[in-house]
């Protein structure tokens, strides 16, 4: 089914290295749309990543940071990348340990514009 | 949070939903409005209202599931201001029980559905099967049964 996110999650996922990208609600933790390898289930991550991405925006406002502008999580085995806008979307990225976190940081930039 | 169970193999697998989901509120409860474990209530007769509401709303919810689809739906959501609820059946080997969910923003849709699937398959895990079949729940028995679990619950019995 194509939905206008298709191309947005699409290029996303083109970056070497990333595993699954989503788009996630933040306030309700579901999934918005999802490019998910077969067999991945995009539910825990998009719960798990909104939580996380949530905390990230309430701790940087409490401590007068302003807004989140990249969130990543670096794991054993992999990396999670979210940007969030003014909006309830948050855009997600599971990655590689060894992706580019730079070129996956310049494109959710990117995404989030023209999702924005 | 006090969290009391009717019984006693409900209380981990509750205790760490409750924790994991970070909810405010859960109840299990019978189809029939039964209460068997509570989490976070202090007072039985909000145990006894939400009970009685959330079996009515689950057969409610039910029977619309089958008269359009053929079968009942699973889960049920309702957002408020402040407060959400999420009702849904849990199979087990003593048969369907249903859980009641209140959460507020420290948590989300996505978290509570989460860990509830895991709550669902804790329980079907711990339950100890029935050696009989449970009776239907009647009028002449249900307020004495109902005052037995609260006062369990409660402490009072």
């Amino acid at each position: 089914m194509i939905t206008p996110y298709t191309a947005l999650l699409e290029s996303l996922s083109r970056q070497r290295g990333v595993r699954a990208s989503l788009i996630v609600s933040e306030g309700d933790g579901l999934v918005v749309d999802a490019n998910l390898r077969f067999g991945q289930d995009g539910d825990p991550v998009a719960a798990l990543a909104a939580s996380l991405y949530r905390k990230a925006r309430l701790s940087a406002r409490a401590a007068r940071l302003g807004a989140v502008g990249f969130l990543q999580l670096d794991a054993e085995r992999g990396r999670i990348c979210a940007v969030g806008g003014r909006n309830d979307l948050v855009i997600v990225v599971v990655a590689e340990s060894t992706a580019n976190v730079g070129l996956i940081r310049v494109e959710l930039l990117k995404a989030l514009e023209s999702l924005e | 949070m006090i969290i009391a169970t009717v019984e006693p193999w409900i209380e981990a697998p509750l205790k760490q939903y409750v924790d994991d989901a970070r909810a405010r509120l859960a109840l299990l409860l019978h189809p029939s409005g039964q209460v068997l474990a509570q989490a976070g209530f202090t007072r039985a007769v909000d145990v006894m209202t939400a009970c009685a509401l959330a079996a009515a709303v689950h057969a409610t919810a039910g029977e619309l599931g089958r008269q359009l689809e053929g079968r009942a739906f699973r889960g049920l959501h309702h957002s408020g201001v402040e407060k959400q609820l999420h009702l849904a059946a849990i199979e087990t080997a003593r048969g369907p029980y249903i859980c009641l969910t209140v959460f507020d923003q420290e948590s989300s849709l996505g978290l509570v559905r989460l860990y509830f699937a895991d709550l669902c398959r804790d329980l079907a895990a711990a339950a100890p099967p029935l050696a009989t079949l449970r009776p239907p729940a009647l009028a002449a028995d249900f307020e004495r049964d109902l005052n037995q679990n609260l006062a369990s619950l409660f402490g009072r019995g």
